[in-house]
């Protein structure tokens, strides 16, 4: 037994069987025998056996993404069979074969031909050439190995009880990753903010990141146990610590939940993108409070259409039907590399054009596509409970501006004759500007949510990135929790529910906290959802009120900590 | 026979159209080819290769060129790809994080 330690990224533990995932390793060539050393009729016997394997590695992969996440995905795999089938191609390496070249260098030279084609050309071409890579990955393995599965950028092919192990991985190889098969996630490199954590804790598969050069020693095959609770992870452990897996775990309720005197409190998933929207329907949520929109738009070459975003927020409302589904408008600044936006290069982007700032400049196209989808999703079958929020606001007058476009583009939909309807809207808390607002925010919206991630940050003035001012992003400063207090009383006032969507709502020992502040929803990691809801149901709401006026009168962190029941100063 | 038509899927020929237009393409007993429209050179689209070369974006005119048994519906069917935008069932096929 062998113990390694990393960043605990989802907590949850699973065991498995240690399978290393090597995108970025060249299958290695044998040296290239003499040209009248080759049985050309039975290199092309195999060339001809190995595509097959390919071609049946392709469709599963296909399959599986069609499954698990849908048609936009799954079209991939469609191209990558395209490639392997392209008629120019095939008769080229079958030529490189006659002519006496062995199968294996031939797939690899002849699609080196056209992979250098594809990077020589600009835009999206580039990403072409990354499925030829996985294209002639399968091939290779299948002619080298005897196994068109094993091929690096088939991370989805991994059998049932596997730890991943990676030096990183990136966050389409993560989403691609089936959480009913994979025990487990291990990387030598990532942090728990990392998008690829993020996604693995949206997926509710254990991760442990982080862990450094020692993941080398971990051969495959080898038995891990992954504990995501504790940062740990275990080579070949005994009995008594594989016992202890899934112990801490409560028990999934799928049906809503309320306090003991009987005050309902959603308890909803954030999730990133639409591999995550199972998980978290497993998990039990009750909808969904943040979708975030921006894996719309990274790591692409030009917006997504409006029919794209219809679909993937359809997909949503699909997913929990009369269960409410709150959208976010895109949410980036300059930090985000969007070459198609033209984002402005800024010394600050988290003070500068970011969220509806930007939306509202100079690059309204996109907003306005954004809000066409989302109206036209209102009209789905389960659009009633469809909800929009903006991001980053701090003054009424961006509200206005988004309520006139929004009327704009609804017209627009009229006169065009397309089916819409106008979604409740919100705003998103993240600003003291916002807070201090929130009476008149309210008194124009549906409804307020407050991410308190970035709450804090800009309450407390202290850069979320920054470990020198660590102990500042704490959301029980009691100027955080007073800023809190101030925008769920303005929200009552005016009628609007209030949801609170940051890291706080996932923890379970501020769940009475928030609910004895007024808030009516939470929203966080689905994989802490079963936690929050067991927490949720032994709550008394008469005494979570009194719990919340005592921490508004406090005037120190500690006295905050004190009161919910927490240690000092960490 | 030829037609001349202008790529409406705001993808262009890549992605999901690029993929969906081969796949038309190798339906019929017909050779069909594509270029743009200012240029000679045609490429098969029963390539993939080829056309995802080609590398026409949307709003791009292109040329259709068929022959065979088959050639006036592989014409008819290939050129009413080229001018439709996908459903959004379909989307544009673009990758996401």
């Amino acid at each position: 037994m062998n113990t390694l330690t990393g960043v605990g990224s989802t907590p949850l533990s699973g065991v498995g069987t240690a399978r290393w995932y090597r995108p970025d390793a060249d299958l290695t060539l044998p040296d290239r025998p003499d040209p009248s050393a080759v049985d050309p009729a039975a290199e092309q016997t195999e060339f001809a056996a190995a595509r097959d394997d390919a071609r049946e590695a392709i469709r599963r992969a296909r399959d599986r993404a069609a499954a698990r996440v849908g048609a936009d995905e799954a079209a991939v795999f469609e191209a990558h069979e395209q490639f392997l089938d392209d008629p120019g191609l095939v008769a080229d390496i079958e030529a490189a074969i006659a002519d006496g070249t062995p199968a294996a260098h031939a797939v690899h030279d002849r699609f080196a031909d056209a992979i250098d084609r594809f990077e020589a050309m600009e835009g999206p071409m580039a990403d072409r050439a990354d499925d030829l890579r996985d294209v002639r990955d399968r091939v290779l393995s299948a002619l080298l190995e005897g196994d068109a599965d094993a091929a690096g950028g088939s991370v989805a092919a991994f059998p049932d009880g596997t730890v991943v192990v990676a030096e990183r991985l990136t966050p389409s190889d993560t989403a691609e990753l089936d959480p009913d098969a994979v025990a487990g996630i291990v990387t030598a490199a990532g942090g728990r903010t990392a998008h690829a954590a993020i996604i693995a804790r949206s997926l509710s598969i254990p991760a442990v990141v982080g862990v450094g050069d020692e993941l080398d020693d971990v051969p495959d095959g080898a038995t891990v146990l992954v504990d995501g609770e504790a940062g740990r992870v275990v080579v070949d452990p005994d009995e008594e610590r594989r016992a202890t897996v899934g112990d801490d775990e409560p028990p999934v309720v799928s049906a809503p939940v309320s306090t003991t005197d009987g005050r309902p409190i959603e308890v909803a998933a954030n999730v990133g993108s639409e591999a995550e929207l199972d998980p978290a329907r497993a998990r039990g949520a009750d909808g969904i409070g943040l979708f975030r929109t921006e894996f719309l738009f990274l790591d692409r070459d030009a917006p997504p259409s409006e029919d794209e975003q219809y679909a993937a927020v359809t997909a949503a409302l699909e997913a929990f039907p009369g269960e409410r589904v709150v959208v976010r408008t895109l949410d980036i600044g300059g930090d985000k590399p969007v070459s198609y936006l033209d984002l402005p290069t800024e010394p600050n982007p988290f003070l500068g054009t970011r969220g509806i700032r930007l939306s509202l400049s100079t690059h309204a196209d996109p907003f306005e596509t954004q809000l066409r989808a989302m109206l036209r999703a209102a009209a789905h079958e389960h659009g009633d409970s469809l909800a929009v929020m903006i991001p980053m606001v701090t003054r009424v007058e961006e509200v206005e501006a988004v309520l006139e476009t929004v009327d704009a583009v609804a017209a627009d939909l009229e006169a065009e004759g397309v089916a819409h309807a106008v979604p409740a809207l919100g705003a998103m808390i993240e600003t003291p500007a916002a807070a201090a607002m929130a009476d008149a925010l309210a008194a124009r919206l549906d409804f307020l949510s407050i991410g308190t991630n970035d709450l804090t940050q800009y309450v407390m003035a202290a850069d979320r990135e920054n470990d020198a001012v660590a102990g500042y992003h704490d959301p029980l400063h009691p100027a955080v929790v007073r800023t809190i207090d101030r925008t769920t009383t303005a929200a009552a006032d005016a009628d609007a529910w209030v949801g609170v969507c940051g890291e706080m709502a996932g923890d379970p020992a501020l769940t009475e906290l928030l609910v004895g502040l007024g808030v009516d929803e939470l929203s966080m990691s689905a994989v802490t959802v079963p936690s929050v809801k067991a927490r949720v149901r032994d709550v008394d709401a008469a005494a979570a009120t009194r719990l919340a006026a005592e921490a508004v009168a406090c005037e120190t962190r500690a006295d905050v900590r004190a009161a919910v029941g927490l240690d000092g100063d960490d | 026979m030829e037609r001349t038509v202008v790529v409406v899927p705001e993808a262009g020929l890549h992605a999901r159209p690029a993929s969906t237009l081969v796949q038309t393409a190798n339906r019929f007993d017909a050779d069909v080819s594509i270029g743009r429209a200012d240029d000679d050179e045609t490429v098969s689209a029963a390539s993939m290769l080829s056309v995802s070369g080609l590398n026409v974006a949307h709003g791009e005119t292109v040329r259709v060129v068929a022959e065979g048994p088959d050639a006036a519906d592989a014409l008819a069917a290939v050129c009413s790809l080229l001018t439709t935008e996908l459903d959004e069932e379909a989307g544009d096929g673009g990758e996401t994080e």
